[in-house]
């Protein structure tokens, strides 16, 4: 029997939840335009310094600091389109981002697997990324794919085979946020002609995307920018994410670490303005917490507001947002603590309407790999999908007929109405599995059962054989320069 | 020795969201208005069929079915107020309902507990409920206390025995979900005049509610009403839950199981307003999933989070506050399930500006207290607190100066801002707790380790050993009218 693939089900949110006044939205604006003008950031790029320079920014080519009259800022970002396509391997998986829908993706890119089978702990690599993303493509939740895991089989050319692991195991869009440097760069869009079938359509429908990280505070990553270039330059979409820590990289307040961040994106996003008017870019930022005993990255706090104030920073500037969510603290699989992290965060993020969010299904702050863990996390997704539905109301569903020919003290369970709505009345949660004597099973063990039914059971829609052997051209190609 | 009862936390919201649209509103209160008025509500009491029937509703008294016009139930539920006070035993505790605030409870009311020594699961006593009220009498999550399991060490009087139990070990408000029947009731208000001290102070700040279940569908239970009526006439407030189970009890849609649901509630707070208008009452929908295989009520349904949103906004609309019901895992041991079902109902409930929730504790259901439970609910309760706030965006916040001062590839953990802002960030302390081995705590344990050391150190003021003597002279009395243990 074909299992068929389920449609994708992104998180419609009918609210409109404005964490920021329109005061303090200006506040952080202005905050983070004062930060790029007097303060400036690091690009340790002769080619980002070039561009920049050739375009009025103040550039110190010694200290490779750049400061940004405010003018340049708001004329250079006039170009940013507000919304895009994310392509997919197949038409109908493209992502047309629009206001009140949100995609989700995985969570990457982690380390360390335990592995399925023997339960061990090791050092991830290119089947773990293949094998979840053959997951992935099942799950209605998952919109586009980040490669989860680092192939690290693969050695320096890694980026580029969980590229190839995630295109041929999924017809999803694939988001990257492991490639470096000019020459992967060049690589990866020569992978992503392939599967688009020529540059134009590449262009027209960029079938995979780019995460750089900045250095905070107010740094940029020479060979993130560089490999960024070059992607714009292709159309490939390219996001800019700041990761500041609360107390040691960034101010011990979240106001000032957000400012901060923010001028670190909007610095990178202004570049690319200015180098390619009109690319399409988007901005993300996930703020820590230093633990001030332990000095340790904290990524869910008691105190964990704010963690998506920036979606609305990045809709004030005009561009779409990645916001983050999941990716718990926790090192234990199914935990009390995996789930208490994630379930209220992902539905303030929603409320504030991000466009794509990433990352269900890793543990231990975003680096390692339980394979079930991204059937618990779908879970909680579904939760808050289905607590953003609106109500249904009509006569139907009032029922009103049905009431009043059961009255008072009667039951529901003969009734027409009740057998017609019943099977799509109770969306079965993970949590209201029963087993054979009618108890409910352990959350986790039936994600672990689902898990292994996905694997053997549901098998993605193959990458054309032709494809399939011009990406290992490329990879061959890739491994002989790079390595 | 006893000890100071920290101040309480409530959740006070920056924000607030409609989940249902004027349309949607109107079109289900119009369902509520018409089964009161078509079909009814069934009621057993003469007493409370006489109250329906002298104010204007239909009643039929052989088949002790009410039908309540929509004039009648507009015009009798205006008279309630839309904001009191629930007082407490200490007054710095007072839950003031003014719409600014959430305030939660313990869950209610379990049968069973995993043992605080021995961790053996059985049946539910008084010194459980003494237990749990030092906890709840600590954490400044819990605004109020219902007795979170049954004192069945007591079986007639039970109820009563946890009034004892709680009044004698918490200083906050006390909310029983057991007191049914006049005589039980009328001893329970006799309990908290003696709290109150007087008449004027027992109305103006009464120490004890009482919640009363309504039976799905359509259905009033004899003795709770009664209960209420005693209550309502000392000046206590009451409240109706309706727990009507789609598919079963409710129509197996969503928005007939919120009418059949509203409409049951609806008809008793009528009933109060009725009988002694102006009464404080409250509204509490907590209807559940039927499981199609089991037909268990499930109340952690994927669809179900936004039944307690959706009850909280037909509790303003009718213009009395709210008690949502949150928390409530159908899990049947703390861990992922636990943490997974109340968050974001918790959430959502708490930016529709709901004034009262339950119910931090138990698990299967509200069926089983675990003590550590209400430790790992409380830590959700807090995130959500937080999260809440919003964000303070003032020149000290934004520290402009300091990241000038810092500069790009600097480092901010020299620097006095951090020093003086990072010991305000909060932090959860049971996640990222270091072991003495050099690894990360259990937070299930350190729960357990943190219920364990307020149960050691925390010992609330007592009442006055007046009211004391005054309480266990009213439980003899009850304990030789209705039964119980001599």
């Amino acid at each position: 029997m074909v299992i068929q693939q389920p449609v994708l089900e992104p998180i419609h949110s009918p609210y409109r939840f404005r964490y920021l006044s329109d005061e303090q939205l200006t506040q952080l604006q202005e905050a983070t335009l004062e930060i790029l003008e007097t303060v400036g950031v690091r690009f340790p790029s002769e080619k980002a310094l070039a561009i920049l320079s050739g375009h009025g920014a103040n550039v110190d080519k010694e200290k490779q600091i750049v400061k940004f009259p405010r003018d340049l800022v708001q004329k250079s970002l006039k170009t940013m389109p507000r919304y895009f396509t994310m392509g997919a391997r197949e038409i109908t998986f493209d992502l047309h981002l629009k206001d009140g829908v949100t995609y989700f993706t995985t969570d990457g890119c982690g380390v360390e697997t335990v592995d399925l089978e023997t339960g061990n702990r090791r050092p991830s690599c290119k089947a773990d990324v293949a094998m979840m993303a053959h997951v992935a493509d099942y799950l209605s939740s998952m919109a586009f794919y980040w490669p989860m895991v680092s192939a690290q089989d693969y050695g320096r050319t890694a980026p580029l085979h969980e590229m190839d692991a995630s295109w041929n195991n999924t017809i999803k869009h694939i988001q990257s946020e492991t490639i470096m440097g000019e020459i992967p760069a060049r690589y990866a869009v020569e992978m992503g002609t392939v599967i688009a079938g020529s540059r134009e359509e590449l262009r027209r429908r960029p079938n995979f995307s780019l995460v750089v990280c900045t250095i905070a505070p107010l740094s940029q990553d020479k060979d993130g920018i560089e490999g960024g270039l070059v992607m714009a330059e292709a159309g490939i979409p390219v996001g800019f994410l700041a990761m500041p820590t609360l107390g040691t990289t960034a101010p011990a307040t979240l106001a000032g670490a957000l400012a901060m961040g923010d001028a670190e994106v909007i610095s990178a996003a202004v570049l690319f303005q200015l180098a390619y008017p009109g690319c399409p870019i988007f901005h993300s930022m996930m703020h820590a917490w230093a633990d001030p005993r332990t000095g340790a990255y904290i990524s869910y706090p008691l105190d964990g507001r704010a963690r998506h104030t920036l979606i609305e920073t990045a809709h004030h500037w005009g561009m779409p947002a990645l916001g983050g969510c999941f990716g718990t603290d926790s090192r234990n699989v199914g935990t009390w603590q995996s789930a208490v992290e994630a379930a209220t965060d992902l539905l303030i993020a929603v409320l504030v309407r991000p466009e794509i969010v990433t990352g269900i299904g890793l543990s231990e702050t975003y680096t390692l790999l339980y394979p079930e863990q991204i059937i618990l996390d779908n879970d909680i997704y579904h939760r808050v999908r289905h607590a953003l539905m609106q109500l249904d109301i009509n006569e139907e569903t009032l029922a009103l007929d049905t009431i009043r020919a059961v009255g008072p003290g009667g039951q529901f369970l003969s009734q027409k109405h009740t057998r017609q709505h019943m099977p799509t009345s109770l969306v079965r949660a993970i949590t209201h599995e029963l087993d054979e004597n009618n108890k409910y099973r352990d959350p986790l063990e039936v994600a672990r059962l689902r898990l292994r039914w996905i694997l053997e059971n549901y098998h993605p829609e193959p990458l054309e054989q032709a494809k399939q052997q011009e990406l290992n051209r490329i990879l061959a190609a890739a491994d002989k320069e790079l390595s | 020795m006893t000890s100071e009862t920290p101040p309480l936390q409530p959740i006070k919201p920056a924000y607030h969201l409609n989940i249902l649209g004027d349309e949607q509103l109107t079109q289900l209160t119009t369902g509520t208005l018409r089964i009161l008025d078509e079909i009814g509500v069934h009621c057993p009491s003469e007493k409370v069929l006489r109250i329906y029937a002298e104010h204007g509703a239909r009643v039929d008294f052989e088949n002790q079915i009410v039908q309540i016009p929509p004039d009648i139930v507009k015009e009798v539920i205006s008279h309630a107020p839309r904001f009191y006070t629930m007082g407490a035993r200490s007054p710095a505790h007072d839950i003031v309902l003014d719409g600014t605030a959430l305030y939660c409870t313990t869950d209610g009311c379990g049968i069973e507990t995993i043992d605080f020594t021995t961790r053996v699961r059985r049946a539910s006593t008084k010194d459980d409920v003494s237990r749990m009220a030092r906890v709840v009498d600590y954490l400044p999550s819990i605004g109020f206390f219902w007795p979170i399991v049954s004192a069945q060490d007591f079986p007639e009087t039970a109820p009563l025995h946890e009034i004892e139990a709680a009044f004698n070990n918490t200083v906050k408000h006390i909310q029983s979900e057991t007191v049914t029947g006049e005589i039980t009731a009328r001893y329970a208000v006799e309990m908290a005049r003696v709290i109150a001290g007087d008449e004027i102070n027992l109305r103006a700040r009464p120490p004890l509610s009482l919640l009363a279940c309504c039976i799905a569908p359509l259905a009033q239970d004899k003795e709770s009403m009664e209960s209420a009526l005693v209550f309502a006439e000392a000046g206590l407030p009451v409240g109706f839950m309706s727990m009507v189970n789609t598919g079963s009890t409710a129509p197996a849609t969503l928005a007939g199981t919120v009418v059949t649901g509203d409409a049951e509630v609806v008809s008793a707070m009528v009933l109060i307003q009725m009988a002694f208008p102006g009464t404080a009452i409250f509204h509490s929908l907590m209807p559940g999933i039927m499981h199609p295989r089991t037909g268990a009520y499930l109340g952690t349904a994927w669809e179900g989070t936004l039944f307690y949103a959706i009850g909280s906004e037909l509790a303003h609309f009718w213009g009395v506050p709210t008690l949502a019901g949150l928390f409530g895992t159908d899990a049947q041991a703390p861990g992922w399930q636990s943490a997974g079902d109340p968050a974001s109902s918790l959430l959502l409930v708490a930016l529709t500006g709901a004034e009262t929730g339950s119910g931090l504790g138990l698990l299967e259901s509200c069926m089983l207290l675990y003590p550590e439970a209400v430790i790992l609910d409380s830590d959700i309760y807090h995130r959500v607190r937080i999260e809440v706030n919003g964000l303070d965006t003032n020149p000290e916040e934004l520290a402009l100066d300091v990241i000038k001062e810092v500069g790009p590839r600097g480092h901010f953990l020299k620097h006095r801002h951090t020093r003086d802002n990072i010991r305000r960030r909060v932090f959860s302390d049971l996640t990222a707790q270091p072991t003495p081995s050099g690894g990360i705590g259990d937070p299930i344990e350190i729960a357990q380790e943190k219920v364990n050391w307020i149960m050691e150190n925390h010992w609330p003021h007592p009442p006055e050993a007046e009211q004391q003597v005054e309480l266990a002279r009213i439980l003899k009395a009850a304990d030789k009218e209705i039964g119980g243990r001599q």
